[in-house]
């Protein structure tokens, strides 16, 4: 199909102004063109026959694709729908020069890959030793890409079926993503433990692949359809009542998942079917209700708002009330929580000077609410908010909200997530 | 009434009754080039500097009563020349007030509006500014112009009541006022404490400014030293605003319906000289200090009361207090509001002192004030020379 | 030709980001809040300090070119449309806090500062910055300042004008000059009082001086759902007339809920003809006597449902639905015209039922929103303009709902501005004596008539010479720098 930009869509924005404080490049530089209604102004033109000129293009490309402005919205526009639309135009029609082409080709020949990923963390690891003023000697946007890498963690090995503790409420089957797996296995580790003790047969399929999303919020549209056939044939067949998935990202974009293969008519019908079962960790645990008893831990959390999970899905007060329910556990909100913190999917490594001043506002924002943990539930903002608050000298130990649950449960110390310490 | 403004004789004196009249006057001395002055009630006509040149009196005394009164509505229309005690009164009737204090009795509603006279309780309702919504002038060519209009709320056109608002008459002769009304309160109460020292005014300021008692006033008196606040509203609202005020403000506080002797009224006589000064809130403390230290070094009598909460003193001098003396407490004075952000206005005084003192003081802009005037008056004939910068 | 240079002259002293000429870039700036009119500016600049701000504004004088500026462009009456062969100096990236001085009851801010930003940043001292537009959480200082701005709590506290004591603005000429500051009554005309509200027409201001309020102690809001407007307005007459100064009293008709419904879920009560949001603070022993009163008044006017907000919450959501209702009729009709009219508040009922034959004789549906309090009417005006001729019916309502306001004795604007949109109407409130006075002040600041032209006013006045005063002294007046008129 032909790559468009719906009319409709367009022509909802009444030009109010109302998403410009949330959107995070509008914040950075105050621009029109920089903000979601400058934005869908640009597409407009399109619409009417302007070329896709480099500027232009620039514009969309800086988008974050955080949705705090579908939230903020009162004229209900998809804007998320409008940008992806226009990510695929800008992808066929928007010839790259070499660079940036080198490094988006590197950046998605990398990251939907677990396994590839994993190969990386001996060489990262052979970084992060080197030292800041051999590092500081690396050339361009790599050290920005290593700056935000936690300290490596060997892998946690997960069985392919975790039975449920207790009476069995629900069959689940767990995304185990590509960063979540390679970076934080201790996360994935978390989940399937709280989601066992909660009465959940954890369905853990081994081998499975990237969910695509990545893909899909930078307009590789094929690319992404790709990844989501094999979640697909992967998970749907598994015999499972939901699939839940801890990184938030994954989770908005899965959710879609038929939407994306609407046109294929060999999996479009089991894509929509899946679509249904997606479900966020916090979402079902809020939806189960409790049953495992919690343990006191006596932790002041600051929770952050993954965009993908407070903006894309809505789920803002799940996670919240999870950690309220542990006793001795102090919630403290951030400052402007509808803020992106700038890691966006890969926004900050195609982005690195950006990201890091939306890096910088929310550790500052972080550290004030004066908590000593950081919880959220998508890891790219945890290493992004990590290292924020690493360049700001301040430290927070960062966690999941799966691994604080899981540390309540099993009545043991939090630890932290791999981050600052 | 004498023909003749603060010792400068007038060739002429008109009592115009309509805004009609008004116009065919001000189009006749615009005909001659003959300088007029407004005069109402005539309890300001000694404040500001002298005209440089007089030929006509216009009187608003005929100019009087109530246009328009729109119980329902909170909004009245006056004519210029009516007393504003008459206007109170006729308003008393319907529970609602022209938020404005009086402070020199026998004033009317155009000269309030054309010196922005204001009292205590500007706290809570502010002043001229903040309470006419329109405005009918006769411009100096004698053209009659409106701004603003029957409702509180109103955005379109430039606003020019508040342009004429303090204009001293040098823009145009004021002839009719619409202002927005307040429902009087079924309960007020003063409360009052004796302080030792400007340090001690200051800790009384800052706990009521910081307190929950929403005053319509805070007064501060220096003769002797007193800080009182006023509270309106309903009877058992009031009682415990009066109660939480006692307490802030600790032993020796008292309380009482009426007000305390001299409230709202110009800390000097007919005759002394007149001065307000202003200040931000946090450096009035300091201003008090200011004012004792400079009344010691000059050896002079230097009373001082006004609104604290707002930042705006008034401070007078006995008229026969050495005109060098008075200059000295002038220039410290200014200094003094200066450093709180403030301005020091000599607003009346004898003429042998008005003729040696800058008056005043600092003006910010008074490059587009000229150009102002310029437009509105480009003859010179409307109270020529009374206002800042020789206006 | 022009421009360019113009361009080449601002590249000179500012960053290449700052100064937009690329066509597609320009075109995002094409209109404010008001979408009916659209024009592209020549050129885009973002000043980041008040000097810049008074460079561009020189050099578009030595140019002679028109200028225009802008905020968050979240303006109603196309006060800020540009001038397709001006420059359009946006204040966007002029949006410091320069000081919060709780102890003066004053913040410091910079143009382009949000409204909400300001009340954030005193908040924690135990103060906040009154006025409120229904865009504060986007629309600028600096807008709010040039159209003196209201909202839904200037029923008691008033409007822009009464909260900003000083600013620093750049005249028409380039010049930087303060007019007020922290204290009040300054000596002189009160030019600071002319400049609120002059939609950008006397100059640009860099720099504005507000009025901090303290919090109150007790806020207490109620939603009161009434069969109809006409109960409502009766409601709202008696709490005013029982001498109670309410912080807010917001009325939503049938069909504004349900837009306000449909975008937010702000679950006001079913089957309401109207709701009133009526809103008490101040000291708590005040505010609780007065509160009981309020809740009489609607029971005894018809309201079959009342709701006590419980908590931040609940009141935050009370006011979500009314806050959010102009853009959310979007979602219930595709096109609308946001209208802005001021009536005494006694006419309201002979006013609305007016409105609605107007509506039925033109076959466009009209939703009320408004400030009953003060008689600020909103009614915005629904169409499709896919539907032939429908656009020009809402135009034909829109239009006479404003002769109606004036025939009433009201306004044509309560808090939105004249603009550009507006500029025609203004004679039907004033006459041509009137207009010619107010642009007496135009012409003293800006005799070249280049700050916001065609705004506000239907024609412009000529202004003659430019001060003779000036003449030899003023910097722009030296060889070469500018046209002496």
């Amino acid at each position: 199909m032909e790559p468009h930009i719906d009319a409709g869509l367009v022509s909802d924005c009444v030009h109010c102004g109302f998403c410009l404080p949330t959107c995070p490049t509008y914040v950075l530089w105050g621009e029109e063109m920089d903000s979601p209604r400058g934005r869908i102004q640009l597409m407009r033109q399109h619409l009417e026959g302007e070329p896709l000129t480099p500027t232009a293009a620039g514009h969309f490309d800086a988008c974050l694709g955080c949705m705090a402005c579908v939230t903020a919205c009162p004229s209900g526009v998809q804007y998320g729908t409008l940008i992806e639309q226009t990510r695929v135009v800008v992808e066929e029609r928007h010839p790259r020069p070499w660079p940036e082409r080198a490094l988006r080709g590197l950046v998605f020949g990398l990251f939907p890959h677990p396994r590839r990923l994993a190969v990386l963390k001996g060489p990262l690891r052979l970084y992060q030793w080197l030292g800041s003023p051999l590092r500081d000697r690396l050339p361009g946007r790599l050290p920005a890409l290593a700056a935000l890498a936690p300290p490596v963690r060997p892998a946690v090995p997960l069985p392919a079926r975790l039975p449920a503790l207790g009476t069995r409420r629900a069959v689940v089957g767990m995304l185990t993503g590509c960063v979540q797996r390679a970076f934080f296995p201790d996360v994935n580790a978390a989940t399937a433990r709280v989601l066992a003790a909660e009465g959940c047969d954890v369905v853990i399929p081994p081998g499975q692949g990237c969910c695509g999303a990545l893909s899909v919020h930078s307009g590789r549209r094929e690319e992404a359809a790709r990844f989501a056939r094999g979640i697909v044939d992967t998970f749907d067949a598994a015999g499972i009542d939901a699939l839940v998935v801890n990184a938030a990202g994954c989770g908005s974009s899965l959710k879609e998942l038929g939407d994306l293969l609407a046109g294929d008519p060999g999996y479009a019908g089991r894509a929509a079917a899946l679509a249904a079962k997606v479900t966020d960790f916090a979402e079902l645990l809020g939806r189960l209700g409790p049953v495992a008893p919690r343990h006191p831990l006596p932790v002041t959390v600051a929770y952050h708002d993954a965009c993908h999970l407070a903006h894309a899905q809505g789920v803002r007060s799940q996670p919240r009330e999870l950690l309220r329910g542990i006793p001795g556990l102090v919630l403290r909100e951030i400052a402007d929580p509808e803020l992106c913190c700038g890691s966006a999917g890969v926004w900050n490594v195609l982005n690195p000077g950006p990201a890091a001043e939306l890096g910088a506002r929310k550790a500052r924002d972080v550290l004030a609410t004066g908590a000593r943990w950081l919880v959220t539930a998508n890891p790219g903002c945890l290493m992004q908010i990590g290292a924020g608050v690493r360049a700001a000298g301040g430290s927070i130990r960062t966690a999941h909200t799966a691994q604080v649950l899981d540390a309540s449960i099993r009545g043991v110390r939090l630890s932290a997530a791999p981050g600052v310490g | 009434m004498t023909a003749q403004i603060a010792g400068m004789p007038a060739a002429a004196v008109a009592t115009p009754a309509s805004t009609a009249e008004v116009a065919e006057v001000v189009r006749g001395a615009a005909g001659g080039e003959l300088a007029l002055v407004v005069r109402g009630g005539g309890t300001r006509q000694d404040w500001a500097l002298p005209p440089q040149r007089l030929d006509l009196i216009v009187e608003t005394s005929r100019l009087c009563g109530i246009v328009e009164h729109a119980a329902g509505d909170l909004v009245v229309v006056v004519r210029a020349g009516t007393p504003l005690c008459q206007v109170q009164e006729a308003l008393r009737p319907a529970g609602q007030q022209l938020a404005l204090d009086e402070p020199l009795p026998g004033a009317t509603v155009g000269g309030t509006v054309a010196v922005n006279a204001a009292g205590p309780r500007r706290m809570l309702y502010g002043t001229v500014r903040d309470l006419l919504i329109g405005v009918t002038v006769v411009r100096a060519d004698g053209v009659v112009a409106k701004a603003g209009g029957k409702v509180v709320k109103n955005v379109a056109g430039y606003d020019l009541g508040k342009l004429v608002a303090g204009s001293y008459g040098t823009l145009g002769v004021i002839t009719e006022c619409a202002f927005r009304l307040h429902p009087l309160p079924a309960a007020r109460r003063f409360v009052s404490v004796r302080v030792d020292g400007p340090e001690e005014a200051g800790r009384a300021l800052s706990a009521v400014l910081g307190a929950q008692v929403v005053p319509s006033a805070l007064e501060i008196d220096t003769d002797p030293l007193t800080v009182t606040a006023l509270v309106e509203g309903v009877p058992a609202g009031v009682a415990q605003r009066a109660a939480d005020l006692e307490k802030l403000l600790g032993d020796g506080t008292t309380s009482a319906e009426t007000p305390p002797p001299g409230w709202g009224t110009y800390p000097w006589r007919p005759g002394d000289v007149g001065i307000k000064l202003t200040s931000v809130l946090s450096r009035v403390p300091y201003l008090l200090t200011a004012a004792g230290v400079t009344a010691q070094l000059h050896d002079v009598a230097l009373r001082l009361r006004g609104s604290a909460g707002t930042g705006v003193l008034y401070a007078g001098l006995p008229g026969d207090t050495d005109p060098g003396s008075v200059i000295g407490v002038v220039s410290d004075l200014r200094a003094a509001t200066r450093a709180g952000a403030g301005h020091c206005v000599v607003l009346t005084a004898p003429p042998a002192i008005r003729s040696r003192v800058d008056v005043w003081g600092h003006v910010d802009g008074l490059d587009l004030m000229r150009r102002v005037k310029e437009q509105f008056d480009p003859l010179g004939i409307l109270a020529p020379g009374r206002f800042v910068g020789g206006i | 030709m022009t421009i360019d240079r113009l361009a080449e002259r601002l590249r000179g002293f500012l960053q290449p980001e700052q100064v937009l000429t690329d066509r597609q870039q320009l075109r995002t700036y094409e209109c404010d809040g008001l979408t009916h009119y659209r024009v592209v500016p020549a050129i885009v600049v973002l000043p980041r300090t008040a000097q810049e701000c008074a460079g561009t504004v020189r050099a578009c004088v030595d140019a002679g070119v028109p200028f225009v500026a802008r905020g968050s462009g979240t303006g109603l009456s196309g006060g800020a449309l540009p001038h397709a062969d001006g420059a359009l100096i946006v204040t966007s990236q002029l949006r410091a806090i320069r000081e919060v001085a709780p102890q003066d009851e004053r913040a410091v801010v910079e143009p382009g500062v949000i409204n909400l930003q300001v009340t954030r940043a005193a908040s924690p001292h135990g103060y906040y910055y009154a006025p409120d537009p229904s865009s504060q959480q986007i629309c600028s200082i600096g807008g709010n300042v040039a159209e003196n701005s209201g909202g839904a709590h200037c029923l008691k506290y008033g409007f822009t004008t009464n909260h900003v004591t000083g600013v620093e603005i750049v005249t028409p000429d380039g010049d930087l000059v303060r007019l007020g500051g922290r204290t009040p009554d300054p000596p002189g005309y009160d030019l600071l009082g002319a400049f609120v509200g002059s939609e950008g027409t006397l100059g640009i201001a860099t720099e504005v001086t507000v009025r901090l309020v303290r919090l109150p102690e007790t806020v207490r809001t109620l939603l009161a759902a009434f069969p109809g407007t006409d109960q409502a307005g009766a409601a709202t007459s008696a709490i005013i007339a029982a001498g109670v100064v309410p912080a807010a009293v917001e009325m939503m008709d049938a069909l504004a809920i349900e837009a306000a419904e449909a975008a937010v879920h702000c679950g006001y009560p079913q089957g309401a003809g109207a709701v009133l949001i009526v809103e008490l603070d101040g000291p708590h022993a005040e505010v609780e006597a007065q509160f009981a009163a309020v809740e009489g008044f609607c029971r005894e006017h018809g309201a079959f449902e009342i709701r006590i907000a419980a908590d931040d919450a609940e009141r935050a959501l009370f006011w979500k639905g009314r806050k959010s209702a102009f853009a959310a009729v979007g979602r219930i009709s595709p096109d609308y015209i946001v209208q802005d009219g001021v009536i005494p508040r006694t006419a309201l009922p002979q006013v609305l039922t007016r409105i609605a034959e107007l509506a039925g004789e033109h076959g466009v549906r009209v939703a009320n929103v408004f400030h009953a309090g003060d008689g600020n009417l909103h009614p915005l005006v629904l169409f499709d303009e896919s539907v032939p001729g429908q656009a020009e019916r809402a135009e034909a309502v829109s239009g006479a709902i404003l002769d109606l306001c004036v025939e009433h004795g009201g306004s044509i604007t309560g808090e939105h501005g004249v603009g550009f949109d507006k500029a025609k109407h203004l004679p039907t409130m004033y006459s041509a004596a009137d207009l010619d006075t107010m642009q007496l002040v135009r012409c003293a600041f800006d005799p070249r008539g280049l700050s916001n032209p065609g705004k506000v006013f239907p024609t412009p006045r000529l202004c003659g010479e430019v001060p003779g005063r000036r003449k030899g002294t003023h910097p722009l007046h030296q060889p070469g720098v500018a046209e002496v008129f």
